[in-house]
């Protein structure tokens, strides 16, 4: 069974996320504090862990590198609305975000998804998320079996997003993937490219079911 | 008087050393080089006294001379040129060593006032940048009292008479030094001068008392007063810099505090929310009236967020993040966070080919779900979105089909708590669409109410495309 960290320094919180982890078939480990996460973190065994950043000891920012290089996927939980907090959180590593007050089955959800993605092997040719399929080493694309022809950029950008295998990438990610380093504050460029490549992947462009966008924040792929 | 006696007697005793002692070697020297040695006294009488010594050590020299070492001795007679011209050298080398000395002796003395001046600006500037800008004007002000008598830069007027008044009016309104030692009003008992730099217009004035003794102040004195005015005028600004700085730092300082605030209400707020729809969201599974109970507390958490939204924009301490904009994407993501009640349908229209626009992204968001949740409270069975570009300008639109705005609501239905009167559906805080119109003023938008084609109301924001 998948132990996942929980770390929050509400106790009704706790209880909560542990209730709704036990629904998804998922055993908690929980903490109150930073030192605390980090004890549990050197137990070992973790699968994945939900943090929230307003901790009392340290902010739950720092944790991220730490449970990221342990291999441990994170989830942030955040009740602020702070659109920065949450891009520095997922620039630092975090696999997603959750915001209080949260639904429990978009929790899980994502949950899924991120455990999914630290199993992946890292360097595959093909990969595949929902409807697409990319070969790496051909250069090819196709949704549903019918092949898609992207000029370069596109095609970079359909493949982070098809790696990134549900997961939100934020804009400077995105950017930086693509465009390179010297890009990541150009947000123009990836608007136009969003826009190219659901021409020709959504079926209607005007009501995208595939590429979503999260406000300030970035893209994510669905899975249909 | 002893500074007089000196001067004429030292020179005299010179002479007589020299006449006995020139006498006495008359027979070795020879008489060129005993007239030479008169020089001497002269010189020393000149250098030291100036010209009336120099003049009477070089006669009395002569006198000497003509006394005693030259033949007649004894007797004044004088008979050959060469004796007219010594008399002559020993008056010529008075007249030109006194001049010089005296030339001298005034650089000099002008160099020691210079430098006594600039010694007091220099201490006046020393006290003034010492501790705090307050306590550093007075040390400043009283050390220039105490050399120069009563000084005062309050900008108070009692104990003035009518024409101090008058001279005090003047100063302020010219920017000029007036009243007593200068050319205008000089028969007041004080001197005004700006602290400011002409051509600022006076802001204020130093008052400087006539002198105790009565004298006149000499223009010299009046125009170095007038830089030490300058100075204390530094010391003001001072003041004054000091003083707006001290503001903007409490006003920092409480702005953080409310943000602070603002941030830790919502926080207490929403744990306890998430701990009751996370637990409540489990029992609606078998149970309708927790299903009740569940969109009860998320209608709670949107007023929540909906006063703290609020709370924002009535303390100014929004900063909006402009960023190139799909708004599909902004309706799709507007589309994903409301619910659609029973009986209504959602949809955009928007164009898949509209411009970019530039807005913060979280705000729009914030303003688009707050037009759609109005609509929703409104329509009879669905909610549109729209956009077209109309002028240069993108404007984006959410309609409805339910009752429409009166005319004369239109402008008041922005303001907070602003219900339309009867057949009201909605059950919002009543701050919704006064949060649309703060979020859309702060990303420069306007927002307004048209009729809609589909026969209930259309709210339009019009945007930089």
């Amino acid at each position: 069974m998948n132990r996942v960290l929980v770390v929050d320094d509400e106790p009704a919180i706790l209880r909560l996320l542990g209730a709704v982890l036990a629904r998804g078939g998922y055993e908690a480990a929980t903490a109150a504090t930073a030192s605390a996460a980090l004890a549990a973190l050197r137990g070992g065994g973790l699968s994945a862990a939900i943090l929230d950043l307003g901790l009392p000891d340290r902010d739950g920012l720092e944790l991220i590198p730490m449970l990221r290089g342990a291999g441990v996927p994170v989830i942030v939980l955040s009740a602020r609305e702070d659109v920065a907090e949450k891009v520095a959180a997922l620039d630092l590593g975090a696999s997603d975000y959750i915001t209080k007050p949260f639904d429990g089955e978009e929790l899980l959800a994502r949950l899924r998804v991120a455990l999914r993605q630290s199993g992946a092997a890292a360097a595959q040719e093909v990969l595949a998320h929902g409807p697409f399929r990319i070969d790496t080493a051909r250069h090819e694309a196709s949704i549903e079996g019918r092949a898609l022809t992207l000029p370069p950029k596109e095609f970079a950008l359909l493949q982070a997003l098809v790696e990134a295998g549900g997961r939100i990438l934020t804009h400077a990610a995105l950017l930086e993937k693509v465009w390179g380093r010297a890009h990541v504050g150009d947000v123009e460029y990836l608007r136009v490219a969003i826009r190219a490549l659901r021409l020709k992947v959504e079926e209607d462009p005007a009501h995208p079911r595939l590429i979503r966008n999260e406000p300030g924040i970035g893209y994510r792929l669905m899975e249909a | 008087m002893w500074r007089m006696l000196t001067s004429y007697g030292v020179p005299l005793l010179g002479i007589a050393l020299v006449t006995w002692i020139s006498s006495a070697m008359l027979a070795q020297w020879g008489l060129a080089s005993a007239a030479l040695l008169f020089l001497l006294p002269v010189l020393l009488g000149a250098a030291r006294g100036g010209l009336g010594p120099g003049l009477l050590a070089a006669l009395a020299g002569a006198g000497a001379y003509n006394f005693f070492l030259l033949p007649p001795y004894f007797s004044f007679h004088v008979h050959g040129p060469d004796h007219a011209v010594s008399v002559l050298v020993l008056v010529l080398v008075a007249l030109v060593t006194s001049r010089l000395a005296t030339r001298l002796r005034e650089r000099e003395e002008e160099a020691n006032a210079r430098a006594a001046i600039s010694e007091e600006l220099a201490q006046i500037s020393r006290l003034l940048a010492k501790g705090s800008p307050v306590e550093a004007l007075e040390r400043a002000r009283s050390y220039v009292a105490g050399i120069y008598g009563p000084v005062r830069i309050d900008g108070a007027q009692d104990g003035f008479s009518s024409l101090d008044q008058a001279a005090f009016a003047w100063a302020m309104h010219n920017g000029d030094a007036t009243g007593h030692g200068t050319g205008v009003m000089a028969a007041a008992e004080w001197t005004f001068l700006p602290l400011s730099p002409k051509g600022r217009g006076a802001h204020a004035l130093m008052a400087l008392a006539r002198p105790a003794d009565g004298h006149t102040r000499p223009m010299v004195q009046i125009e170095h007063m007038a830089q030490v005015a300058l100075l204390l005028g530094q010391g003001c600004d001072r003041i004054a810099l000091d003083e707006e700085r001290r503001a903007r730092e409490t006003l920092a300082e409480s702005d953080r505090l409310r943000r602070t605030f603002l941030a830790s209400l919502a926080h207490d707020f929403r744990t306890p929310l998430t701990v009751i729809t996370g637990q409540l969201e489990a029992l609606a599974k078998r149970s309708p009236e927790a299903g009740e109970a569940l969109s009860a507390a998320r209608r709670l958490e949107r007023t929540m967020s909906d006063l703290i939204a609020a709370a924002r924009i009535e303390e100014g301490s929004l900063s909006p993040q402009a960023e190139s904009l799909d708004l599909i994407d902004a309706a799709d993501a507007a589309f994903g966070a409301v619910a659609v009640p029973a009986g209504l349908s959602l949809g955009h229209a928007i164009p898949a080919d509209l411009p970019f626009v530039r807005a913060d992204a979280v705000l729009l968001h914030h303003v688009l779900i707050n037009l759609i949740d109005n609509a929703l409270g409104h329509a009879a069975s669905r909610v549109m979105l729209g956009a077209a570009l109309q002028g240069g300008q993108v404007a984006l639109w959410v309609e409805d089909d339910g009752p429409g705005v009166p005319l004369a609501e239109r402008t008041r239905i922005f303001e907070r708590f602003a219900r339309i009167e009867g057949g009201d559906r909605a059950k919002g805080s009543g701050l919704g669409l006064a949060i649309v119109r703060g979020f859309a003023e702060a990303m420069g938008m306007q927002v307004s109410i048209e009729d809609s084609p589909l026969g209930g109301a259309r709210f339009i924001l019009r945007m930089a495309a």
